[in-house]
């Protein structure tokens, strides 16, 4: 055989045969410079294709920036993104469900076409990394074979519809919603509607209320399975994200029926469509516009949209039959042996479940970072092949979650994971973190949010036997930015990159957000607390959760227990390790976690301009900390208007030390600092940020213009806090650029 | 047509491996150019996985990885791009490449590594081309075979291993024992 097409045959469904083909064409023709780089990567984007860290031909060795010059030129595969730079590929993995082919061909694509490693991701999905391009359509074909497609993974689509890896299978569920997980995926993949989106839209499905596992609240839209009065339905929610300012969904309908399902969620995808903004990348989420119109209009926009649909017999069809997705097991249940051994006893304490069906477990594959690798995916999927069936889901805590598995096989099915290396227990605990790709490979990543996840599994692994249960229990996830791709929002710890500049050199630090709270479907987010250097985040967490094992009041939860001692307290505790030493004095602080590089942009010399006015700068953006802590000493207090105004004038803050920073007279007055602002810094597009453009900016222009720091309630208070923090990280960042620039041009004479 | 996503994996003979210490060293590497006539990108972690691909530097050509599958240390090159040659030079090529940079990091004198050269593992990452099975191993035994004694001298002998899911690869036991650079001073 001479290629995969030929080889696969008809063994690809048709109409994936021909998307394939159209994109390859597309490669074609982008090679032969007859396709613009923006319509090739939009397209390439909706297949799952994605850009990776240093595919702009440039990257920093520690010394420099130095360019990759990559044999194919000036042959590129969007704007600025070099054809041969390797890239990503987000393979689709509907509510996470894997077959034991699907888990094969994938293994042998690790394989063949990436280095090897298989990566869970947050939303479910599979990643590989390190793709070159041109491999990309035989890749697809091979899943395509086995009814995988990498279509519309990313980019301004309906990305992978999540549900709770137990649906089906769990104790707490109202009913099954793997079906209807199912037939909306394949519902809305290519529906017309849904192809004019100005962001991407996520759904999510839950088989209960208080349960995490479907984390619906900071979905698009997330449905709730319920049943009234015999009958089924959904809670449905939307305008839910988390992101650079984190959103609750709101109620859209309290008790959706099973067959109203599609039509409001296609009347919702439609108002968006129509409604939602396309020109601001920043504000286009479903949720600035649920923001914006308030959600009684946005019920009302549906309402009326739902009206105008033209019946579809799709909406309904796949109710005639709900157990078409049920997954059937290879073995008799029975029970687990009484004298089962104590290392299988350890490991079943968190990674094994009781399934609602008598005598069958769900059983969790704690995976080290979301990676897996080649050989043991097919050594797994062999398991399953044998013990359990089609039956694996890959979770958003980025593990594998084995179904149906016999009581009677557990500890042989324990035994051969030993032997794979992949019986690690604690699944759900503090070592079972959750990670963003940060720095290792994401183009947008501040700080190495994998280096730092895996530097404390390292750590914690060795002590968690002797862990307290209550710090045991706790839940970590770590971004690299503040994007949030790694959930950070919902955990009990977070943590999200910043970077901050100490006596002229950069410094990787993290952002520790506490409180949010994971369960009940992500009930609530967490609030930062204090930015500590990224080296001293191990060291962090044996502070906080030292403070609450010694504080806390009988079984107090960590939840309760901030709660009750508030944020403040915990400031005061992280206090002496916030401040990184002197490079003279330790240099480690100056790199990143398992990146030996060190953490600067070219050489950022101390130059004599810089040496001047660095004290005055970092002086007030201190001081718009100090005022933006307080801020949130009031929020916790309950004084939201005190709050809001206290964000406002953290800003202010801000922008008067930047604008002093030009060398601009500006007196104290918030409407000479807001117009010198502008006019100095955000017209001029240095306040811009890289990627978010003037959306960090206009937090502070559009407050200043409307005043709504005033007499906030609490949810204003909660967005004015968050946009705030915002707006001082991009001051940081804004005053890092102005002194590399400086010290540039110092250079230069 | 051709298969070219050839892996050449030599084992290490002394020296603990403490995976954490070639991320600096391949980080070395991609500065200083070491790999002269391969574009070095970046180096990839994966220390925390067990019996894993450990670390990798990430190459446009090809990936270099001091991987430790099976429980058994080793570097591992792993071609990713097609070869301008005939197929004995594009097997001969690959070994001296694991060769080289095997030799590299015995000079690497915070890593105390040195390699073995009785045994080499080869395999090929390319199913449509080079699927496990015996139709293959007859194409490639003779190749493996002059490979292998034109780097480490003597008769070597070739089995085949792993499943037809696996990808092929071949065990070769060399009966060689000297050194890296004695191989690559050979051929
Ligand atoms: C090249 C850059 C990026 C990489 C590598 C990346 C990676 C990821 C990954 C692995 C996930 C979970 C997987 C999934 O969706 O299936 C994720 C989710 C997410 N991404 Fe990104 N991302 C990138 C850029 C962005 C940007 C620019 C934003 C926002 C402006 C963003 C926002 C999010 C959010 C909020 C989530 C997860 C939480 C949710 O489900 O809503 N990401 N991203
Ligand atoms: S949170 Fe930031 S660093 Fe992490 S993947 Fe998302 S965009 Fe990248």
């Amino acid at each position: 055989m001479t290629s995969w097409k030929e080889q696969l045959g008809d063994r690809i469904p048709d109409q994936l045969a021909g998307e394939v083909d159209l994109f390859e064409g597309q490669i074609e023709l982008k090679m032969q410079g007859k396709l613009d780089d923006k319509i090739f990567a939009e397209t390439r984007l909706r297949r799952g294709v994605y850009g990776q860290r240093y595919d702009n031909g440039l990257r920093d060795d520690g010394t420099g920036q130095k360019t990759l010059t990559f044999p194919c030129g000036d042959l590129t595969k969007g704007p600025d993104t070099v054809w041969d730079a390797p890239g990503m590929m987000r393979i689709k993995v509907p509510f996470g469900k894997l077959t034991v082919e699907q888990l094969e061909v994938l293994s042998e694509l690790a394989e063949e076409n990436s280095d090897s490693i298989l990566h869970v991701t947050t939303r479910q999905d599979i990643q590989l990394h390190y793709i070159h391009i041109e491999e990309a359509p035989d890749m697809m074909r091979r899943l395509a074979a086995f009814g995988i497609t990498t279509r519309e993974a990313c980019g301004n689509s309906v990305r992978n519809v999540t549900a709770c890896e137990y649906a089906g299978v769990c104790t707490t569920q109202a009913f099954d919603v793997t079906p209807y997980a199912d037939a909306i995926t394949k519902y809305l993949l290519g529906h017309p509607d849904v192809q004019d989106f100005g962001r991407k839209f996520k759904i999510a499905f839950s088989g209960c209320e208080d349960n995490p596992c479907g984390l619906v609240t900071f979905h698009d839209l997330g449905a709730v399975a319920q049943v009234r009065n015999g009958k089924r339905g959904f809670r449905v929610v939307v305008g839910g994200g988390l992101g650079a300012v984190p959103v609750q969904a709101k109620v859209l309908a309290e008790f959706c029926p099973e067959e109203e399902l599609f039509p409001l969620t296609q009347a919702v995808a439609r108002v968006f469509a129509r409604l939602g903004e396309k020109q601001s990348r920043a504000r286009a989420r479903i949720k600035f516009l649920v923001q914006k119109v308030g959600i009684d209009e946005f019920k009302k926009l549906v309402a009326d949209e739902r009206e105008t649909l033209r019946p579809d017999e799709r909406w309904t069809a796949f109710l005639d039959d709900l157990h078409s997705t049920d997954e059937k097991p290879v073995r008799e249940a029975g029970a687990i042996p009484s004298d089962a051994p104590a290392g299988f006893q350890a490991w079943a304490k968190h990674n094994l479940k009781p399934q609602a069906q008598d005598g069958y477990y769900s059983a969790i594959v704690k995976l080290p970072l979301g990676d897996f690798t080649a050989t043991q995916g097919r050594a797994l999927a062999q398991i399953a092949r044998e013990l359990t069936g089609d039956s694996i889901r890959c979770t958003v805590e980025q593990n594998l979650t084995i179904r149906w598995l016999s009581g009677a096989d557990a500890v042989t099915f324990y035994d051969r994971l030993v032997a794979l290396n992949m019986a690690a227990p604690g699944a759900g605990t503090i070592t079972d973190m959750t990670s963003c790709p940060g720095t290792d490979t994401c183009k947008l990543g501040i700080s190495a949010s994998r280096g730092l996840t895996g530097e404390l599994r390292k750590r914690l692994t060795v002590i968690e036997d002797e862990l307290h249960p209550a710090v045991q229990a706790l839940r970590m996830k770590a971004s690299g930015c503040f994007n949030s791709c790694g959930q950070h929002h919902a955990a009990d710890i977070g943590f999200t990159g910043v970077s901050r500049q100490v006596g002229g050199r950069k410094v990787p630090h993290f952002n520790i957000v506490l409180g949010g709270q994971w369960t009940e479907n992500a009930k609530s987010y967490g609030l930062v607390v204090a930015a500590v250097p990224s080296k001293n985040i191990p060291k962090a967490v044996e502070l906080i959760t030292g403070h609450y094992l010694t504080n806390r009041e009988g079984e107090e939860s960590f939840q309760a227990f901030m709660a009750r001692v508030g944020k403040k307290e915990f400031r005061k505790v992280l206090a002496p390790i916030q401040k990184a030493p002197a490079y003279e004095d330790d240099p480690s602080y100056y790199s990143d976690w398992g990146n030996p590089r060190e953490y600067t942009i070219g050489d950022i010399g101390v130059g004599e301009c810089a040496g001047e006015i660095v004290p005055f700068v970092e002086f007030g953006l201190q001081e718009a900390e100090q005022q933006l802590h307080d801020a949130q000493d009031a929020l916790e207090a309950g004084l939201s208007a005190t709050a809001a105004a206290g964000a406002f004038n953290a800003m202010v803050t801000a922008a008067k030390a930047l604008v002093r920073h030009l060398e601009v007279q500006v007196t104290d007055d918030a409407d000479d600092v807001v117009a010198n602002f502008k006019t100095h810094l955000h017209d001029t597009e240095l306040f811009h940020d890289p990627f978010a453009k003037g959306k960090f900016a206009t937090y502070l222009l559009k407050m200043h213009g409307d005043h709504s720091y005033e007499d906030a309630d609490d949810e204003i208070a909660h967005r004015t806090l968050d946009e705030a923090q915002l707006f001082l990280e991009a001051a940081h960042a804004c005053y890092q650029r102005l002194t590399e620039a400086a010290a540039a041009a110092a250079a230069a004479e | 047509m051709q298969a070219t996503k050839f892996q050449v994996k030599l084992y290490t003979r002394v020296g603990d491996i403490e995976l954490e210490k070639l991320i600096p060293v391949f980080h070395e590497w991609i500065r200083t150019k070491k790999i002269s006539d391969e574009l070095l990108i970046d180096v990839a972690d994966y220390a925390h996985v067990p019996q894993g691909p450990g670390v990798v530097l990430i190459g446009h050509q090809s990936d270099y990885y001091l991987d430790v599958a099976d429980n058994r240390p080793g570097l591992l090159y792993s071609r990713k791009r097609g070869f301008e040659g005939d197929f004995q030079a594009g097997i001969d090529d690959a070994f001296r490449r694991a060769l080289n940079a095997c030799q590299l990091l015995e000079g690497e004198s915070s890593l105390g590594l040195q390699f073995a050269t009785n045994e080499v593992l080869f395999r090929v990452q390319d199913r449509l081309v080079a699927p496990n099975a015996d139709a293959t191993y007859d194409a490639y035994k003779p190749a493996l075979e002059q490979a292998a004694s034109a780097f480490f001298g003597g008769a070597p002998s070739l089995e085949r291993i792993g499943t037809e899911r696996e990808p092929f690869a071949v065990r070769i036991t060399t009966g060689a024992s000297g050194t890296v650079a004695d191989a690559l001073a050979r051929h």
